[in-house]
């Protein structure tokens, strides 16, 4: 399996050798900005951005088949791993407050199952149909 | 005197500061971010099997309000109605809770 939280060229959604499209799906940032960005700071600090341009699109390797075919099966994974890639412990404290939430939902329907009312009501209901 | 200082500050902050700053930088960004391999698959079964629980969840929710004949209710806002002494329960998994939370 493919690393998730590594940085790939992202050759699908590129313009030219897929680095601005890479880092916008690494980041989650639109890859218009990072476009622009990327020109404004050729033409201002010409040629250093055109030159690490080249270097990551020349290093960096291109986004496995595998990880297009889970994100393309489910979009809210894709974002999933590009707040992870951001601040890693921030989600996994998120996933520990959804199993949280699951916990307390399922209390709540374990409650209503047990409480004395339920069962007062219940029973209510075999007295009426009988 | 001023122009035999001005020299040697520049080089020392040139050759000495800069590469200090980058790598304190970059040692601080390494210890930062430390997901392996296998933190990766287990964050990712783990977000999985939340995401599909919490589906299950929502089911059950629809069942037991049609079999109720009754709106769906929304749980979070639903004040606790079980007798004291359950009650006292999940004050103690709380307390545990909070006190795993303050290991984290």
């Amino acid at each position: 399996m493919a690393r998730r939280t590594g940085f790939y060229l992202d050759k699908r959604n590129g313009k030219v050798m897929g680095v601005c499209a890479g880092i916008a799906d690494y980041t989650g940032f639109d890859v218009l900005w990072i476009r622009v960005g990327m020109v404004f700071a050729t033409i201002l600090g010409f040629p250093f951005p055109l030159i690490a341009y080249l270097v990551i699109g020349w290093a960096a390797d291109a986004k496995p088949g595998t990880l297009y075919a889970s994100e393309d099966a489910d979009p809210e994974d894709r974002q999933f791993w590009q707040k992870t890639r951001a601040a890693p412990g921030r989600t996994i404290r998120e996933v520990r407050s959804s199993f949280r939430d699951i916990d307390r939902r399922l209390r709540d329907i374990e409650l209503q199952y047990t409480s004395p009312q339920h069962k007062l009501a219940r029973e209510i209901d075999d007295l009426r149909s009988n | 005197m001023l122009e035999a200082v001005i020299p040697v500050a520049a080089i020392s902050i040139l050759f000495l500061g800069l590469p200090w700053l980058i790598l304190h930088y970059v040692t601080k960004w390494k210890q930062a971010s430390t997901l392996t391999m296998e933190d990766e698959n287990l964050l990712d079964d783990l977000h999985d099997i939340a995401r599909r629980l919490d589906d299950r969840m929502n089911t059950i929710d629809r069942i037991i309000a049609a079999d109720r004949d009754q709106p769906a209710r929304i749980t979070e806002l639903r004040p606790d109605l079980r007798p004291p002494e359950l009650r006292l329960d999940t004050r103690t998994t709380e307390l545990r809770s909070q006190a795993l939370r303050k290991e984290i």
